[in-house]
């Protein structure tokens, strides 16, 4: 075993790692933030989206002994980012039931928070390409691209008013 | 099982002599990852070589110079990659569709994989050099001679990847890329790459026509049938569809995912479009 620190959502937390657990696995199962997703396991479904350094990665494929020195951010990180309320992005997939099951929930809505941080008004196109390796078993997909679609017109709007 | 991530090249060598083949370098780790079961057993050792500063585009007198561990996502966003001569390069990355693996996946990392990836046929295309470190020093190697066959590269014992190096091509060249996948987010069934420069009146002085991911050798492979035909040609329709034609030479897998007679067809519309998108770009001036 190894012992490393890890950095999410600006908590510290030493956790012993074997060499080839995955992010996924220790942030779950040894850390127990269960928000983050473990689906395929192999890159193929995106449910284990998080930001490593403010990029959308798939924790699945990244050794969580190969996170030490990065800001990881989780879906449990978001409220803390938006002042204790949910995020719009949340608000969003709630208002537009952008979701049915809820497993691909976390991963998408940190995709999108990514695009949104960097593009603020996106096209659909530009939406259905920032989710284009998440998938969603339920097919809420329409739904979703509309609810990144609102939430984006949601923080164009905050941005103005403020 | 042990970890390593060494800041300096010399300590990473040193513990790819130590280990010998139980060592396995980490880039972007998407490979390594997704093959865990198979490929942990035998690694003694990981050795992240993401802190070596090799994570660099440059560009020199005599071309494009890309370290080993720099992403997908940096070639597909950079100036030097996304316009231009190098575009394919960009054009390339950017066909991996999947955002979260671009921002991983290195181009050290594709090109060590030697499977069914896009990488490796663009760079052959653009007769590109793979630049090789190890305790005993540094060596370069044709795109051409680096994969020895299908996951398989010519790496020996002790050495690792260190940059990839894109030739400055002549004026008015241009290339151009294809993949035929079945959805988005797949690996390729096949690809396709194109190289073709212009001599000052015009014709065909220097043309790679690539297939790749399913070539029946397992490593991309150019085809010498079409690229006699362009040559001293000028590429205009009648000449486009020949060589597309003549592209058959290379011979493609036949398994459960398309059958060989299918990737054969898509090799040709291939070529057929990036021959196209390369003789447009060539005619100005390389630039676009
Ligand atoms: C979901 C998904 C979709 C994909 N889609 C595509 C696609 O559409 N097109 C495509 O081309 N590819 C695709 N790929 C494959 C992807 O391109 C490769 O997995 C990736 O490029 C490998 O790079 P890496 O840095 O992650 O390699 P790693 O996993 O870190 O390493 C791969 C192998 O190469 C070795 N290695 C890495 N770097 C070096 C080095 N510098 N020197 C010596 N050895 C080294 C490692 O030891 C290991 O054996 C996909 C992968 C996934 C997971």
């Amino acid at each position: 075993m190894n012992a490393i620190s890890l950095k999410i959502n600006n908590e510290g937390y030493d956790v012993p790692v074997k060499p080839h657990w995955s992010l996924a696995y220790v942030i779950r199962e040894k850390i127990g933030l269960t928000g983050t997703k473990a689906g395929c396991e192999m890159g193929t479904c995106g449910s284990c989206t998080l930001l490593l350094d403010g990029k959308p990665i798939f924790s699945c494929l990244r050794m969580a002994i190969d996170a030490q020195g990065s800001d990881i951010r989780t879906i449990e990180g978001l409220e803390e980012e938006n002042d204790g309320e949910l995020h719009p992005l949340q608000e969003a997939f709630i208002q537009d039931h952008g979701m049915q099951c809820g497993f691909c929930t976390p991963g998408m809505i940190l995709a999108a928070k990514h695009l949104l941080d960097h593009n603020p008004d996106p096209t659909e196109q530009q939406v259905r390409e920032a989710i284009g390796g998440h998938l969603c078993r339920c097919g809420t997909y329409v739904r979703i691209v509309k609810a990144i679609m609102n939430a984006a017109e949601t923080m164009r709007n905050a941005q103005a008013t403020q | 099982m042990e970890y390593y991530s060494p800041t300096e090249l010399d300590h990473a060598y040193t513990l790819l002599d130590k280990y010998g083949d139980g060592a396995v370098p980490i880039a972007g780790s998407t490979f390594f990852m997704s093959h865990r079961e198979e490929l942990f057993d035998a690694a003694d050792a990981v050795i992240d070589i993401k802190k070596l500063g090799l994570n660099y585009i440059r560009l020199n007198d005599d071309g494009l110079h890309i370290g080993a561990t720099t992403t997908f996502n940096e070639i597909f966003d950079h100036k030097l990659t996304r316009d231009g001569r190098y575009a394919i390069l960009s054009d390339t990355a950017g066909e991996l569709n999947t955002n979260e693996v671009r921002n991983m996946a290195t181009i050290g990392g594709v090109i060590c994989v030697a499977g069914e990836v896009d990488m490796p046929t663009s760079l052959l295309a653009c007769d590109a050099n793979i630049i090789i470190g190890s305790s005993r020093g540094t060596r370069a190697i044709s795109m051409s001679e680096f994969h020895v066959g299908y996951l398989n590269n010519a790496l020996e014992e002790g050495e690792m990847v260190l940059e990839v190096h894109v030739p400055q091509p002549p004026a008015n060249t241009g290339a151009g890329f294809a993949k035929f996948q079945r959805t988005a987010a797949d690996l390729p069934l096949v690809n396709v790459a194109t190289h073709v420069s212009l001599d000052g009146a015009g014709a065909c002085s220097e043309a790679r026509v690539v297939a790749g991911a399913a070539t029946l050798s397992g490593v991309p492979e150019r085809s010498a049938a079409a690229e006699a035909v362009l040559l001293g040609g000028i590429i205009d329709d009648a000449l486009i569809e020949s060589a597309a034609a003549a592209s058959n030479d290379i011979e493609c897998v036949n398994d459960f995912r398309v059958s060989a007679e299918v990737r054969q067809l898509w090799v040709r519309c291939g070529v057929e479009d990036t021959l196209r998108q390369a003789a447009a770009r060539a005619r100005q001036g390389g630039e676009v």
